[in-house]
């Protein structure tokens, strides 16, 4: 009996320990009193709104926004040709541009930030946005191509032989036939990215300036110093668009397939 | 598959060059400053390195955390993955997408929420003192436990999911096969689960340990200058001791680390692909 | 010119350093119906791929119609290809999938319905122009990429393994309806097969293709009843093949007599059905035998090596193990000019 109930029983703790923080942390968002404590003294929603007044917070989530929207977005430029280039032609080096466009998900992304701070920002004077952008592109990549490159070998190659051969240009061809079959993936790509590169921490550590730096990058020393629910209200808001956004992916795209 | 070498190479060489001008090159000149002593190769920034007691105290710890967070999240992850097999199919989805839920979350709000449940008002604290098992708060922040907590939480999801893919594939009915045969659950555990789950489990576990290894968020948040990392600490030799010959041999370590756990990884995907 | 309505040249193909066809010379008549023959990578798909345009020549020369199109882009050929695979466009809706070509030419409104819809009306699907491609069965998908590709009015029509996909039912059906459709366009139709079976049944011709060379071209009649080679008779089912050497037929054991003088050839070849037994100077010892409906088959140990045998049912069994004598009557026989 108690060996039965042992593997569903861990099962729920486990649930609890996963989940059950996120909880915490949303109940603490409601919270009243003025400095984070649990159980929150009394219910009100002055820390949610509080967020959305913290000028720093605004430019960071614009800041965030901005890389997380952009990077994916020139990852997937970038990539899509790439991925396309590995699946239909015989690419010479092949496994070699592989590597090389999916090292950035091996090495830490500190080492990134750190290497991009040394010898782009310090010596040629990069300015640091640029930085932040060329780093979150680089390190969405590897995902941008993993995800399309799946969603193009799971699109039957001759599509596109048949294309042609009822007088469609390789180039038609990919805008016809192939990109259509391959949106779903292509949307996965970008969430996946967009997501991955919008909670990053490590990369951009070394890259914030006066007036730049990423949301999470300002979470991090707001909490240093301020100890109010407000962090509390503020990773809430974003777990839920998180949640919000991968459970809208699943909805409609059956993301899971892709990722 | 089209044959022309020129459209194909056009197609695939921005992502290619991109990568190798903004990630490539970067890095391997940030990894080679620490070869690289008043201008003449040499290993001895790496001597210098162990030399501090301070830097040898982080190695291992980063190494004994990271095995640790292994070790537990895998016995755990076991129990939860063979739950998780057993449900009926709808159930089991659903329960997967709660473990992966998390995953979802931005690393700094999940270990944000341990400040409030381990720290002096929180939770914890609260519950031991209106139980009357302390009288003043005990600190549990900026310790070793409380990173390795926040680490378990943080990776715990791949171990399960990776487990519970290795669990799926066991061959039907072998279980209960040795059950038959006279197997206690221990001995099905160690003799058929554990051997034909080993895979999952290398998987898993590279995967969490490569994680905990490199871990940043979580030894900033819970740890702080108290309990440092190898990731903390390359963030303060560079930000307070503008040394940047320690962090590259750091940034050395880690990367070996990883690679060496990509290629595990690789290898045992090839082996798979080939039986 | 007729004659020469399609020609492959001294026609050399390759996949980087590895040749798959070499100098190919071939000429296809308008309006044929011919069938390309052989074991996979003998090079029968690559030599259709190249004259789709799919693949450039190493070497040689294609002409269509009286023009030169070895350099010629897949998209500007007028040949049509049904995929072994169908290749049907998944995110469009049968209608569409028929009509892609069309709308690529310019061709809109009444005229684009009215071709699309003929088309779909030849091969029995008007009913399912609004569905989408996945949904059908896989019967009803090669008659939509055949629809696809017919309504091109293609001057040629490459057909890959057109029956290899179905069941054993629905390629009967397939293959009268090939036949018909060709009769009825008049198009000249192509079809690489594996299967000597379907290119027997449909072709007006066959060609038989052996590493990247063709091995012998005939109608199916010809190829069936005098394949010039060991290889195109063990592909059309002559099972008892050998060589001869010196009026003798070379064995493992070395050479034997014939009862009758040997004819100056390469090879001979039996069928199963071609070989007496009950009588004659060889004999052997029976190792199988099974009963198939209207005949028996035999499988015999002898001199010669392994010997298949077939004979009428209604004749007395020979059991396991028992020694029967048999011939091979060199007038039954297929004579190879070539050996290998």
């Amino acid at each position: 009996m108690t060996r039965r109930l042992f593997a569903p029983l861990t099962l729920l703790l486990v649930l609890v320990f996963l989940i059950g923080p996120f909880l915490i942390i949303v109940a603490a968002s409601f919270s009243a009193g003025d400095t984070l404590a649990f159980p929150p003294q009394g219910l009100s929603f002055k820390w949610i709104l509080k967020v959305f007044t913290v000028e720093s917070f605004r430019d960071s989530f614009v800041m965030s926004m901005f890389l997380a929207i952009g990077g994916t977005f020139a990852a997937l430029i970038m990539g899509i040709p790439a991925s396309y280039a590995m699946s239909r032609y015989r690419l010479p080096f092949s496994e070699t541009v592989r590597t090389v466009v999916s090292a950035p998900i091996i090495v830490p992304g500190i080492i990134v930030g750190l290497a991009l701070l040394r010898y782009f920002v310090v010596p040629i004077g990069v300015p640091i946005t640029l930085a932040l952008f060329l780093a979150h592109t680089a390190l969405v990549l590897p995902y941008a191509v993993r995800v399309v490159s799946a969603s193009l070998n799971n699109l039957r190659p001759d599509i596109e032989e048949a294309a042609v051969l009822l007088g469609s240009s390789r180039l038609g061809a990919f805008f016809r036939v192939v990109l259509p079959n391959i949106r779903g993936g292509i949307l996965s790509a970008f969430i996946l990215g967009f997501v991955t590169s919008f909670n990053q921490v490590p990369v951009s550590l070394f890259l914030s300036g006066p007036g730049v730096r990423t949301l999470p990058i300002d979470m991090l020393g707001y909490m240093e110093i301020v100890f109010d629910p407000s962090i509390a209200a503020l990773s809430s808001l974003l777990a839920f668009l998180s949640i919000g956004i991968v459970f809208a992916a699943e909805r409609f795209l059956g993301f899971s397939r892709y990722v | 598959m089209f044959q022309n070498r020129t459209e194909a190479l056009a197609l695939a060489l921005p992502a290619a060059i991109f990568a190798a001008l903004v990630f490539l090159v970067p890095v391997i000149l940030l990894l080679s400053e620490g070869f690289r002593v008043a201008d003449s190769w040499t290993f001895s920034a790496y001597a210098d390195f162990f030399a501090q007691p301070l830097n040898r105290t982080v190695f291992l710890r980063t190494l004994k955390l990271g095995a640790l967070v292994t070790l537990v999240a895998a016995i755990i992850g076991y129990a939860a993955a063979y739950a998780i097999v057993s449900l009926p199919a709808g159930t089991k989805g659903r329960m997967i997408g709660l473990v992966v839920l998390p995953l979802m979350i931005s690393p700094v709000a999940r270990t944000y929420a341990w400040i409030v449940i381990l720290g002096r008002t929180g939770i914890v604290n609260h519950a031991l003192m209106a139980v009357g098992l302390s009288d003043a708060p005990i600190r549990i922040l900026f310790s070793e436990t409380a990173v390795f907590i926040g680490l378990l939480q943080l990776f715990l999801p791949l171990m399960i999911i990776s487990l519970v893919s290795a669990l799926e594939n066991l061959p039907k009915d072998v279980v209960p096969a040795a059950r038959v045969l006279g197997a206690n659950w221990l001995q099905v555990f160690w003799k058929i689960i554990l051997p034909l789950t080993r895979e999952g489990l290398v998987v898993g576990g590279t995967l969490v340990f490569t994680g905990s290894m490199t871990a940043y968020i979580t030894p900033a948040i819970l740890g702080g200058s108290k309990v440092l990392m190898l990731e903390t600490l390359m963030y303060q030799q560079v930000t307070v001791a503008n040394n940047f010959v320690a962090a590259s041999v750091i940034a050395f370590i880690l990367v070996v680390m990883s690679f060496a756990a990509n290629i595990l990884l690789k290898r045992i995907a090839t082996a798979r692909n080939r039986s | 010119m007729s004659d020469r309505f399609l020609a492959l040249d001294k026609l050399s193909l390759a996949y980087g350093n590895t040749v798959a066809v070499r100098d190919l010379d071939l000429e296809i008549r308008k309006g044929e119906l011919l069938a390309l023959l052989g074991p996979s990578g003998c090079g029968k798909t690559t030599t259709m791929r190249s004259i789709a345009g799919l693949m450039t020549p190493v070497g040689g020369r294609i002409h269509l119609d009286g023009t030169d199109i070895t350099r010629m882009p897949a998209n500007k050929r007028a040949v049509g290809l049904v995929f072994q695979s169908y290749a049907l466009f998944p995110h469009l809706s049968v209608f569409e999938n028929v009509a892609f070509g069309l709308k690529l030419k310019g061709m809109r409104g009444t005229e684009l319905e009215t071709r699309v819809t003929n088309g779909l009306k030849s091969v029995g699907l008007s009913s399912f122009a609004n569905r989408k491609t996945p949904e059908l069965s896989g019967g009803q998908q090669q008659r939509v990429a055949l629809a696809r590709s017919m309504v091109m009015e293609p001057k040629v029509l490459l057909l890959d393994e057109p029956l290899s996909n179905l069941d054993a039912r629905l390629r009967l059906e397939m293959r009268t309806e090939l036949q018909r459709v060709q009769k009825e366009s008049g198009v000249t139709m192509i079809f690489v097969t594996h299967d000597q079976v379907e290119a027997l049944a449909l072709a007006d011709r066959i060609v038989v293709m052996k590493n990247g060379a063709i091995e012998q071209i005939g109608t199916p009649e010809a190829i069936y009843n005098h394949p010039v080679s060991a290889f195109v008779a063990d592909f059309v089912g002559f099972e008892n093949i050998f060589a001869v050497r010196h009026g003798r037929l070379v064995t493992a054991a070395g050479g034997v007599m014939l009862s009758g003088a040997l004819p100056d050839v390469a090879g001979l070849a039996w069928r199963p059905r071609s070989v007496s037994l009950g009588s004659g100077p060889l004999s052997g010892t029976v190792r199988g035998v099974s009963f198939a409906g209207g005949t028996r088959e035999y499988v015999l140990e002898t001199p010669l090596g392994t010997i298949k045998a077939e004979v009428d049912a209604a004749l007395p069994a020979h059991g396991l193990g028992q020694t029967v004598a048999f011939d091979l009557p060199v007038a039954g026989a297929a004579s190879l000019r070539r050996f290998g």
